[in-house]
């Protein structure tokens, strides 16, 4: 046996590596270290695949194997699979059927898919069980498994409507795509780089009475400290939105009061991660524990301990009512009068977590003439500029934020959650600086969706004319209000808005509690409505005996019907265009097609049918603006810039689209940059569905420009009339001259001439997109287990930039839904503390728990969009839940009110076994 | 983690004596849970002697016709192999089960023994917990228990065992090979497990140092109608809510003999032996089926989030063995 670490050696891509692992490493660490960069790290526990490499041939989560091992053992990474230009089958397949979309889980999809034998591949469903991806509904992964090609050419003139290959498709499936932390050890700017760690808090709610560092400094290789002493007194609030008020001011980077289990107590900056979080433990705190509240109800009550008492930042507030919504359109009263019969019932949504496979995370260091720069995973880079600034006193010119592939963002990095710190801890010490969040730490201390509680009470004539709808929403929006007034708002918005009746009323109280806070998820507060309303209308269906596609059509908004929830005050909202009587007939005829999966055998085998439907305002009703800028370089080729963040929604790869169609030109003339507050104009944010909407209106706007610069120049050099000039592919034809824009690039430099064109687009008038989902299933009555047998989804998202991304969007969203409705749940003690911060205790779906669904989009042409498309990133989500829970009352004749619908909770209410 | 030293193991006596003359050693198997349990905090080994290269990777037909299986048998190779799937198809069905392809072409059939239970206080140091410190008290009693045990329970521990494969190999009277410092021991497999009782930080009983070598199953010719039962949140992987494993032997519509074991249901595998006895020579019919089940439900002790699992366990029970049963009657 040998007892010396330092011999150790392995093979790592076929290069031999001699150094040594330190004592304690994993292979994961270690690979990373040896600049195997392509490996990921998802959880760091072996449940989601992200780090697969091949040991000795096998497949393996490197995270859980000690590096040691590998002595003397031959590791394949998706690096030495294959490379760009000399793909592996597998790699080669992935990019023909764009297997992925933010690409984060994919080396390690690559590398379990590569392993797996025939009779493997014919059994995913068990073969990728150790492989989680958040994106794509799984539905991409058993395309490029199988072989299929579904990328195609990219020809000039026909960019829109292709499905198009993402630009960084081949470095993606050979794991050379960079994301936020593949930064290589020798990278200069990162020299001398510090680690950071947080120590958080072990109570629920308590001030700090004194912390003592002294043991933690005494420790070798720490090099700062920080508590509330050390930082800015300056409030501000982690969410991101272009009008800061929208969002409590009522958070700083250091409090001296935690308001719940996981909060920031103290940060410490070392040289190694192993330093850090052992200096951590050493810090003794003093606590004085307040009394706290975790029941939204209670935090309500005049009795209740009081969260937030920050002077005028918090002045409008009751208690622990940050924030509070009311209103009437008709009069319910009457309303109920006028019925025949009531619906009235409390349905409730559970707290989810986005879990995008990469995790929070950034690195800052400062330049040699003091700029700082922020490389982030962030759907707010520019955001995150201005609350830099201002939290440090800084002028915009000294802080540069950028991403780089950012792994899947769901909402979750619509929030400020580690750059603050990194860059405190830059400024103090001059040196780059780290940090980078666990798996658990998602859970326990960055955002959640909120959970909100519905009362929902319905009126209806007999034949089923909707005459008072009546909603009571409660938002627990945690310790601190980000995102909470915008996010009840819109769970009072589209989904009263989607039924047309004359007497709506609404009342909504966003909640402090001692939890984690809630923030931006896809769906946005309007999910959790659309669950509840959208299970009250088949109740009610089913009270007067009328079908639940009949209720649906009768009270469904249309074209020409007045737009509004419970406001009578004009919106900005609009019909662009109208597509929900599609998606229900599409729905409806694929249910009654009876394609899918049969029912299982047996009589214990319990089927049934469900739908949903729901409607969305494309963008949020807070400001939104995005700019684009786009040039002519010397080759002939367009350079775009962008500000708008890719991570995983396709954007880079629509946007270079939208462009090519108004230059009529490939989608490959064309090259990319994004999200850099020095290197693309300004930008909001990529969050409610603005990717295309905004940001894509921009680019569209700014491609028109530069083609009307182009067509006037050439007509200017060639002395052709300006209307008989055109553009076609990398060249202008003006009358029967052809001019290379090379060459006209050439000329119009020498004369001074600027091809180059910069606009921005705003976010209004918006308009409407629907989605409708339909559901069969099976529910088992003796294990009640859930089998989906068919999938179908009705989507009106209008003209498809591009489809294969679109359907993708759409997979990933539905599969979402999916485990918000049967297995996802963050559950906490009666101390606040999150009880399963893990991913094998808290499930996401795997592959074998999506099924392929069937996706139908309808035939529209939006007027406000650009190009006639419309939003699609978040929607498809909201009647996926519905839709099941509307399936299994069908199917067992019980209403199961509240998420998730765990065989356990099935089980109780299914009554005594029969 | 924490640092921590390496030994690759060129023999098992060699092993043991590491290990035995150590206080902090570990054996370092596949290392799926060790490793994660470093991770956490919840294990801190300074030493983890590698056992994986040890000659304990083959599946042998014994000439009693029980098989052998090496304690490092991976559990992908285990699953796959021809011997347990025609004979033990139970066994099989369990490995396949649980875990990840990834995970079980490193995990072996020993550390899949000495799997710790995945009870959230456990894996989670911040929290008072028996099994983890002796005498800190239990979080899961008063705490969230959906998963916890309902039989064989203490005061002390509510934890579950979370190994689909023992509950199998339970069910099949394995009997598990041990090596210590003085030799080999046959520990029966159901004795393996301990109950919580006063002190839950003893999973079973194995002394420090002492290796698995073997997991030896009889030959039990009804055993190739035997099935696993698991029922889970999610389709892929997700530890039971609860499992049965059974085998049944039915002749002339009378049972003459029957194995049964719960999963998911107490601190170890369970094996229902009062259902076994209630079903032996009893007509095989849905009826006698559930009078099984509730023999063996008797001693449940529900907390107050996994009282579902009463009846789940009993519906579970009963469909497997008519499933069983249906098979046995052309």
């Amino acid at each position: 046996m040998n007892h010396d670490p330092a011999i150790t050696s392995c093979s790592i891509d076929g290069r031999a590596v001699f150094a040594a692992p330190k004592l304690g490493q994993c292979l994961r660490t270690f690979l990373r270290e040896q600049g195997a960069l392509g490996i990921k790290k998802g959880c760091d526990a072996g449940d989601c695949g992200a780090c697969t490499v091949w040991l000795d041939g096998e497949p393996v989560h490197s995270c859980l194997v000690p590096a040691f091992r590998a002595t003397g053992g031959e590791v394949t990474t998706i690096e030495g699979l294959g490379q760009p230009g000399a793909l592996h089958e597998m790699q080669r397949r992935f990019l023909d059927a764009q297997g992925f979309q933010c690409g984060f889980c994919t080396a390690g999809m690559i590398m379990t898919a590569a392993a797996l034998d025939e009779a493997q591949r014919a059994d995913l469903p068990h073969a990728l069980k150790g492989n989680l991806c958040r994106c794509t509904g799984y539905r991409a992964v058993a395309d490029a498994i199988g072989g299929s090609v579904e990328a195609q050419e990219d020809v000039a003139g026909q960019a829109c409507g292709a499905s198009l290959r993402n630009p960084f498709g081949e470095a993606i499936v050979t794991g050379h795509a960079r994301y936020t932390m593949d930064l290589s050890a020798d990278e200069p700017t990162l020299e001398g780089l510090l680690h950071l760690k947080v120590l958080r808090a072990e109570h629920a709610h308590a001030r700090i009475a004194r912390i003592d560092r002294t043991r933690a400094e005494a420790l070798p290789g720490v090099v700062a400290i920080f508590t509330w002493e050390d930082v800015p007194r300056r409030l501000y609030s982690t969410a991101t939105h272009e009008d800061h008020l929208v969002d409590p001011d009522d958070s700083y980077i250091l409090d001296n009061v935690v308001r719940f289990r996981g909060q920031r107590v103290a940060a410490v900056v070392a040289e190694s991660e192993a330093i850090a979080e052992a200096a951590c433990r050493l810090l003794v705190v003093e606590y004085e524990i307040l009394p706290a509240v975790f029941d939204p109800e209670a935090a309500m009550r005049p009795d209740a301990p009081v969260l937030h008492d920050k002077g005028p930042a918090t002045l409008g507030s009751r208690g622990n009512i940050y924030a509070e919504i009311h209103g009437e359109v008709g009069s319910v009263a009457d309303g109920f009068a006028a019925a025949d019969a009531v619906h009235e019932r409390t349905y409730s949504t559970s707290r989810v977590q986005h879990v995008h496979l990469e995790t929070h995370g950034s690195i800052a260091w400062r330049d040699e003439a003091g700029r700082v720069h922020v490389r982030t995973s962030s759907q707010a880079p520019f955001i995150v500029q201005q609350k830099l600034c201002h939290l440090f006193a800084l002028p915009a010119r000294a802080v540069h934020v950028f991403t780089e592939r950012v792994g899947g963002g769901f909402g979750g990095k619509q929030e400020m959650i580690t750059e603050d710190l990194c860059v405190l801890a830059t400024l103090a010490t001059g040196r780059p600086v780290k940090w980078e969040y666990t798996r658990q730490e998602q859970f326990t201390a960055a955002t959640t969706r909120h959970q909100m509680t519905t009362r929902v009470k319905l009126g209806a004539t007999r034949d089923g004319t909707l005459t008072a709808i009546e909603v009571r929403v409660v938002s627990n929006t945690g310790a601190y209000g980000g995102h909470a007034g915008e996010t009840l708002a819109a769970s009072l918005g589209g989904p009263l808005t989607a039924y047309r009746c004359a007497n709506k009323k609404a009342d909504g109280y966003a909640v402090y509690t001692n939890l984690v806070p809630g923030g931006g998820f896809r769906g946005y507060g309007s999910s959790q409505t659309t669950f509840a309303i959208e299970c009250a209308i088949d109740e009610l269906a089913i009270k007067l005996g009328v079908h639940k596609f009949t209720i649906r059509r009768k009270n469904m908004i249309r074209p020409g019907d007045w737009i509004e929830s419970v406001w009578s005050d004009p919106s900005d909202v609009d019909f662009g265009s109208y597509g929900l009587d599609q998606c229900m007939d599409n729905v409806e005829s694929a249910l009654a097609s009876g394609r899918g999966a049969a029912k299982p055998a047996g009589e214990a085998w319990l089927e049934g049918t469900g739908i949903a439907l729901a409607m969305l305002e494309c963008g949020p009703p807070t400001e939104h603006r995005s700019g684009a800028e786009m040039r002519l370089v010397s080759d002939g080729r367009y350079h775009l810039a962008v500000g708008s963040t890719e991570m995983g929604n396709g954007s880079v790869t629509s946007h270079r689209q939208i462009a090519a169609e108004l230059l009529d030109c490939a989608a490959g003339q064309i090259d990319i940059i994004n999200a850099d507050t020095d290197r693309a104009p300004y930008d909001t944010g990529t969050f409610a569905s603005t990717g295309t909407v905004v940001a894509g209106q921009a680019v569209a706007l700014t491609a028109a420009a530069l083609r009307e610069n182009l067509l006037g120049y050439a007509s200017h050099h060639t002395g052709a009339e300006r209307a008989v000039c055109r553009l076609e592919s990398d060249a202008v034809l003006c009358g029967d001259r052809r001019v290379r824009l090379a060459e006209l690039y050439a000329a119009g430099s020498a004369e001074g001439h600027r091809f180059e064109a910069k606009r921005k687009a705003y976010l209004s008038p918006r308009t409407v997109a629907f989605n409708v989902h339909g559901v069969r299933l099976a529910v088992h009555r003796v294990t009640a287990e859930v089998r989906i047998l068919h999938s179908v989804h009705g989507a009106d998202i209008g003209r498809l930039i591009n489809p294969m991304q679109c359907r993708g969007q759409i997979d990933g969203a539905i599969g979402m839904g999916i485990g918000w409705a049967l297995t996802e749940n963050m559950i906490h003690d009666d101390g606040g503390a999150v009880v399963n911060p893990s991913l094998r205790n808290y499930r996401i779906p795997a592959f074998a728990d999506v099924p392929p669904s069937e996706v139908y989009f309808a035939d529209t042409h939006d007027r406000i969009g650009p190009l006639g498309a419309k939003s699609q990133g978040e929607c498809a989500i909201n009647p996926v839940a519905p839709a099941i829970a509307n399936a299994i009352a069908d199917a067992t004749g019980v209403r199961f009110a509240h998420l998730p619908l765990t065989p356990d909770r099935i089980f109780a209410d299914l009554g005594p076994a029969r | 983690m924490n640092p921590f030293a390496y030994e690759r193991a060129s023999n098992a006596a060699g092993a043991v004596a590491a290990v035995a003359g150590h206080p902090g050693a570990a054996f370092l198997g596949g290392g799926t849970n060790l490793v994660d349990h470093m991770r956490l905090g919840v294990a801190s080994p300074d030493l983890l002697v590698d056992i994986t290269k040890l000659p304990f990777d083959r599946v042998e037909e014994l000439p009693s016709g029980g098989v052998r299986i090496g304690a490092g048998v991976r559990n992908s190779d285990l699953a796959a192999d021809q011997l347990i799937r025609s004979r033990y198809p139970m066994l099989s069905q369990a490995l396949l089960s649980g875990a990840s392809g990834q995970l079980r072409n490193l995990a072996t059939t020993g550390g899949n023994l000495l799997q710790r239970t995945r009870c959230v206080y456990f894996q989670d140091v911040t929290t008072p917990c028996n099994k983890r410190e002796p005498g800190t008290g239990c979080s899961a009693i008063g705490g969230y228990t959906r998963y916890h045990a309902i039989l064989g329970a203490s005061e002390h521990c509510v934890a579950v065992h979370p190994s689909d494969m023992a509950v199998a190999m339970v069910a099949l009277d394995a009997t598990v090979v041990v090596l210590g410092r003085l030799g080999e021991r046959r520990v029966k497999l159901v004795e393996f497990h301990r109950l919580p009782g006063d002190d839950p930080w003893q999973d079973t009983v194995l002394g420090h140092g002492e290796l698995i070598v073997a997991v030896e199953l009889p030959a039990l010719p009804f055993a190739t109608r035997s099935a696993y039962r698991k029922v889970r949140d999610r389709a892929s992987f997700a530890f039971a809510l609860v499992s049965v494993a059974a085998a049944l032997d039915v002749e002339g519509g009378t049972v003459r003999d029957a194995r049964v074991a719960l999963g998911g249901v107490a601190h170890k595998p369970w094996r229902a032996t009062q259902a076994e006895a209630a079903l032996r020579g009893a007509p095989a019919t849905a009826e006698s089926f559930r009078r099984a089940a509730d023999a063996e439900l008797a001693a449940a002790r529900p907390l107050d989030g996994n009282a579902y699992k009463i009846p789940m366990v009993r519906n579970t029970m009963v469909a497997v063995l008519r499933d069983l049963s249906a098979e046995a009657t052309p």
